[in-house]
């Protein structure tokens, strides 16, 4: 009955309010009001232009574009590269970036190494026979490890564009690691099929990709044969891999008139958009191509990699021998394996692959809606590089060395797994996600964080769908995504390491330790507290977030007043607003400032 | 705010001559709930395989050929697994979707035949749905049918939450609306996650010196600039704002529902209390995925049947929140929600060799609620034989999706603006799903729009 009554003093105050015709100050606002526009400006709509936004340094706004975070670390390594200007150190940057393997990531390697995963290292046959099991937490124990590696090279890897080109491909060739059937192979996935690839060849890469454990389930290829054709995987090959839908003509004859031709990578003529018969005809080229993974016909086949099957053992077609027609391309019949081969060859250097992948990257990296000038000029060096072992480095290099990508900044925001992960990394967090259990009825931090990562919409490898998160404003700038990425981030600055809400482990992060560091005792008044992280989570002190911190820090002192960093109770009979609980305030104005638009955008 | 829905309860909890009182000044219409309507748009994603949960029975044409084109995954007639008849044995539904059969004969619950979108014809889950979505069949500023339908809706000067898209992502429908707001869950959206002692307001005030501002008063100063992404914080702020005094966790369901123990059910119990609480709900989406069953689809035969599964959460979801909703008189209401179930497409007629279903085309749409002319079927079938079929494959679409979604803008929201919500649209036509009476079907004017936004 007490929340009855609650709910009836409430109700009636809200009544006489509006009785009154009264709009208090306490009075939630209403989200359609007079004077608000009901629609955004979204799109092609948008017509006003975006504020002249204050500006971070440049080097600052392309490491918030290009890695998982700008971190003060990272930017006092990118000052230090040889080079006169910015635009010389950005080059030398790139450059490094590209060659990752050059790159020392030694204390990266020793926090994976000190996580007790032992599933990463595992052959694909090793975590088929060891893993592919009834028992649930065996078998998700490849990609919860995975997810905490992932998680860890996110924040300390050396190899920042490694790890941003690692995601953007596990997104273009999404699957659901918790799938029941992906779950206990996904480190091969990671580490054999997209890591390898990253800076390397597309056509290998989508090769790979279909031959993979993860891919051949998670779109049901291997099952798919003559008699008994299963198109998912064809379908998103084409719609999602390579040409786009973008480039999808509907349901219509594929020798209907008004579909124009092109030229391929082989400079033969080629149909430009892909219609429904493309997708059955790439089906049957497709079929045998499938895994040793126990199947009735051969039984003694069954450690998960793959294998092309011309025939069952009955002596049956496995794979379909007769003509295709893909794109305005008659295949020979009785080619067997290389029907998929030929067809990957098609797909991989056909004009609208390029324009898709194109167009999808500087989408990462640009804006929502890339300038069609770059996309073009970025398409055309895919389509003259398709055979070139070092395609995806030459293209991703000359994205991030456009001058778009150099003076675009702020239509993008962090998605929420960026957000969290240059949170962590800006702020000098200390997180090691493992697997471990701190005891009975305890909630591990790993597990606190990844499920407040799926509230906001974005844990890792959790998008069911083939199409990949989405990449643009609009998804995660909703309220539902946003509120709870506020959520998550002022967590962050309360979460123990271990244990979230166990005050006798250490913090996640030491944000009191570091201010003490950073700052003599006296000079820590809310000015320099706030301009201090400011510069160490924003690489700048913009307005009106650096004045509001100060604001929030100093309470009722002035701003350089030095305020005592304690925690305690300063209410009471001689109330002292000034020192009341100093040390969670600070974390607090930690909280305000990684929740600011200035941390959020990129 | 003014919580009228807070009130009458409060009412009936305390004095009733207060409420008597109360209701004769203000006016209130004693045997309709809210003074509104509620649309609830279900969307199925991946592909629900319509011709599993709505199979031909016994008495339809189609059924031999229904049986030829799915050897093992047909719903049987007899046994186990066999599908629950209605419409004179014409149709059996799944029989993992009792409840949804119980709706049917209760007469709340509809069925449109051969739904899906007309043109472009699109085997693209990702197309499709986007098509249907925006409304306008591939071309769009990426503002949702959903998001012109409120902005058109001709709604009074203050209302607390127009729209709710129930999940972490906004619905595609509802994208560009700047009313809606985009909710996982209720009890969970507050950001209360910081330290106690400068937490949440009013939480920590009682025991902070005078004076004190806590994190959620300072946050909405750092989100005052123009912005696209400024502007986006604004509204997530607006949302917190509205949705924060709400107690998710208190909220107990009505009339004996229970809600079955799924996200998709949480979220429907979740728009259940909006709507009981009068916060001016018009529109809300609600997504279930799972699908997309190219392969080991199962069947209710088997013990292994993953269709059923997802089958019987919708049906149970569904049938608690109707329950739910289904008070009497000024409880009543499901007189004022109308749930509208679509998905992006049918699938292929004929299994494929793994025991799935390909992607098609013509599929099904439920209308559920105590304003649709429930217990009948509506729109017409095309018939499974080979020479029925769209390109020999698929079910046709012989109901137009739009067609369904501006009977219930017109005659339950009252938005007559159906040619707005769905540009190119033309011809409206009611199949009469929905009671309420018909107003003249129009385009948006753009100079109160204009005029509107100004």
């Amino acid at each position: 009955m007490a929340s009855a009554f609650a709910s009836q003093v409430f109700s009636r105050r809200n009544l006489f309010q509006a009785l009154a015709g009264a709009v208090g100050a306490d009075t939630a606002p209403a989200m359609h009001r007079p004077g608000k526009a009901p629609l955004a400006d979204t799109g092609e709509a948008k017509s006003q232009p975006e504020p002249n936004l204050s500006l971070p340094p440049a080097g600052v706004r392309w490491l918030q574009k290009a890695t998982y975070g700008y971190s003060s670390t990272e930017y006092a390594q990118f000052q230090a590269l040889p080079g006169a200007s910015d635009d010389e150190r950005w080059s030398n940057w790139v450059a490094r970036q590209l060659n990752p393997a050059a790159i020392s990531d030694s204390a990266c390697d020793a926090r994976l190494a000190s996580g007790g995963f032992t599933t990463l290292g595992k052959t694909l046959p090793q975590l088929w026979t060891q893993h592919r099991v009834e028992d649930y937490l065996t078998r998700i124990q490849p990609i919860a490890e995975v997810e905490c590696a992932t998680t860890i090279r996110a924040v300390y890897s050396q190899r920042q564009l490694f790890e941003v080109m690692t995601d953007f491909w596990h997104d273009h060739f999404s699957t659901f690691g918790w799938d029941y059937d992906c779950a206990p192979v996904f480190p091969h996935y990671d580490r054999d099929v997209i890591r390898p690839n990253v800076f390397g060849n597309f056509r290998t890469l989508l090769e790979a990709v279909c031959k993979s454990t993860v891919m051949m389930y998670y779109l049901d290829l291997h099952g798919s044969s003559a008699a008994g054709p299963n198109e998912n995987y064809a379908r998103e090959l084409i719609e999602l891999h390579t040409l786009g839908a973008e480039n999808y003509a509907g349901v219509l004859s594929p020798d209907d008139p008004s579909l124009a031709m092109g030229t391929g990578g082989d400079g033969l003529s080629i149909r430009l958009k892909y219609v429904d018969e493309d997708v059955y005809e790439a089906c049957r080229a497709l079929t045998g191509w499938t895994l040793r993974n126990g199947h009735w016909s051969y039984p003694g086949d069954n450690d998960g990699t793959f294998i092309y099957r011309e025939l069952y053992s009955s002596g049956l077609s496995w794979h379909d021998r007769f003509t295709k027609y893909v794109l305005s391309r008659r295949f020979a019949p009785d080619m067997g394996q290389q029907d998929g081969i030929k067809l990957f060859d098609l797909l991989a250097s056909h004009p609208g692959t390029a324009m898709f992948v194109a167009r999808k990257l500087c989408r990462r990296f640009i804006s929502d809606e890339p300038p069609q000038s770059l996309v073009s000029s970025i398409a055309t060096l895919f389509l003259s590089t398709w055979q070139a072992p070092d395609q995806l480095k030459q293209v991703t290099q000359a994205v991030l060395l456009s001058s778009e990508f150099k003076n675009s900044w702020g239509s993008k925001m962090k998605r929420p797994f960026n957000s969290l992960a240059g949170a962590l990394r800006a702020t000098g967090a200390d997180y090691t996600p493992t697997l471990a259990t701190y005891g009975a009825n305890t909630w591990p931090t790993k597990d606190e964080i990844n499920s407040r990562l799926q509230q906001c919409g974005q844990r890792k490898f959790y998008w069911p769908s083939p199409n990949g998160y989405p990449d643009k404003l609009a998804a995660w700038s909703s309220s539902g995504s946003l509120a709870m990425t506020w959520k998550l981030l002022v967590r962050l600055t309360e979460i123990h390491k271990e244990v979230g809400y166990d005050n006798n482990r250490p913090f996640l992060i030491d944000i009191l330790g570091q201010t003490n560091t950073a700052l003599a005792s006296n000079d820590r008044t809310a000015a320099n507290i706030v301009g201090y992280w400011c510069d160490r989570i924003l690489g700048f002190r913009p307005e009106p977030v650096y004045s509001k911190a100060v604001n929030f820090l100093r309470q009722n002192a002035a701003p350089t007043d030095v305020l005592t960093l304690n925690e305690t109770w300063a209410g009471g009979a001689n109330p002292n607003l000034r020192n009341h609980y100093t040390q969670s305030r600070l974390r607090a104005t930690v909280a305000l400032i990684l929740c600011c638009p200035d941390a959020l955008r990129r | 705010m003014f919580d009228r829905r807070d009130f009458l309860k409060t009412c009936s909890i305390g004095s009733s001559a207060l409420a008597l009182a109360a209701a004769g000044k203000l006016g209130f219409a004693a045997e309709r709930a809210n003074s509104y309507d509620t649309l609830v748009v279900v969307f199925l994603r991946g592909g629900m395989d319509a011709l599993s949960l709505l199979s031909p029975g016994g008495s339809n044409p189609s059924r031999g050929d229904y049986e030829t084109k799915r050897p093992s995954l047909k719903v049987p007639l007899t046994g186990t697994g066999a599908g629950l008849a209605i419409a004179g044995d014409q149709w059996r539904l799944h029989p993992r979707a009792p409840q949804l059969r119980d709706l049917y004969t209760g007469n709340k619950l509809a069925v449109v035949l051969g739904t899906g979108m007309p043109a472009p014809v699109t085997r693209s889950h990702f197309d499709a749905q986007l098509n249907m979505e925006l409304g306008l069949a591939g071309q769009g500023n990426g503002v949702g049918w959903l998001a012109r339908a409120l902005a058109s809706a001709g709604l009074p000067p203050s209302v607390t939450m127009p729209a709710v898209s129930a999940g972490s992502i906004t619905a595609t429908a509802l994208l560009g609306s700047t009313e809606s707001i985009t909710l996982g869950s209720g009890a969970d959206f507050r950001i209360d996650s910081g330290s106690w002692a400068w937490n949440m307001e009013p939480d920590f005030l009682g025991t902070a010196p005078a004076g004190a501002r806590g994190i959620f008063s300072v946050l909405p100063e750092l989100w005052t600039d123009s912005g696209t992404l400024e502007a986006a914080g604004r509204q997530t702020l607006d949302a917190l704002s509205v949705v924060k005094p709400i107690d998710f966790d208190a909220y107990a369901p009505a009339n004996g529902a229970v809600y079955p123990d799924t996200d998709f059910a949480d979220r429907l119990k979740m728009l259940a209390q909006l709507i009981k609480r009068d916060v001016g709900l018009r529109i809300a989406t609600i997504d279930l995925g799972g699908w997309d069953t190219h392969e080991s689809q199962g069947s209710p035969v088997n013990s292994y049947d993953p269709f059923g599964n997802k089958v019987e959460e919708l049906s149970r979801g569904l049938h608690a929140f109707f329950t739910d909703l289904n008070g009497s008189a000024a409880n009543n209401y499901a007189a004022t929600t109308s749930v509208v179930v679509m998905s992006e497409f049918g699938r292929r007629v004929r299994e494929n060799d793994g025991g799935g279903t390909d992607h098609g085309y013509g599929s099904i749409m439920l209308a559920l609620g105590g304003a649709v002319n429930g217990g009948q079927t509506y729109g017409t079938f095309g018939g499974l034989a080979n020479a029925q079929l769209f390109e020999g494959a698929d079910v046709q679409v012989t109901t137009d999706y739009r067609r369904v979604m501006s009977e219930a803008l017109i005659r339950r929201l009252r938005n007559p603006n159906v040619y707005y919500a769905f540009p190119g649209y033309s011809g409206y036509a009611p199949l009469g799903v929905f009671q309420g009476s018909d107003l003249p079907p129009a385009n948006f004017d753009q100079i109160f729009r204009n005029g509107f936004q100004a």
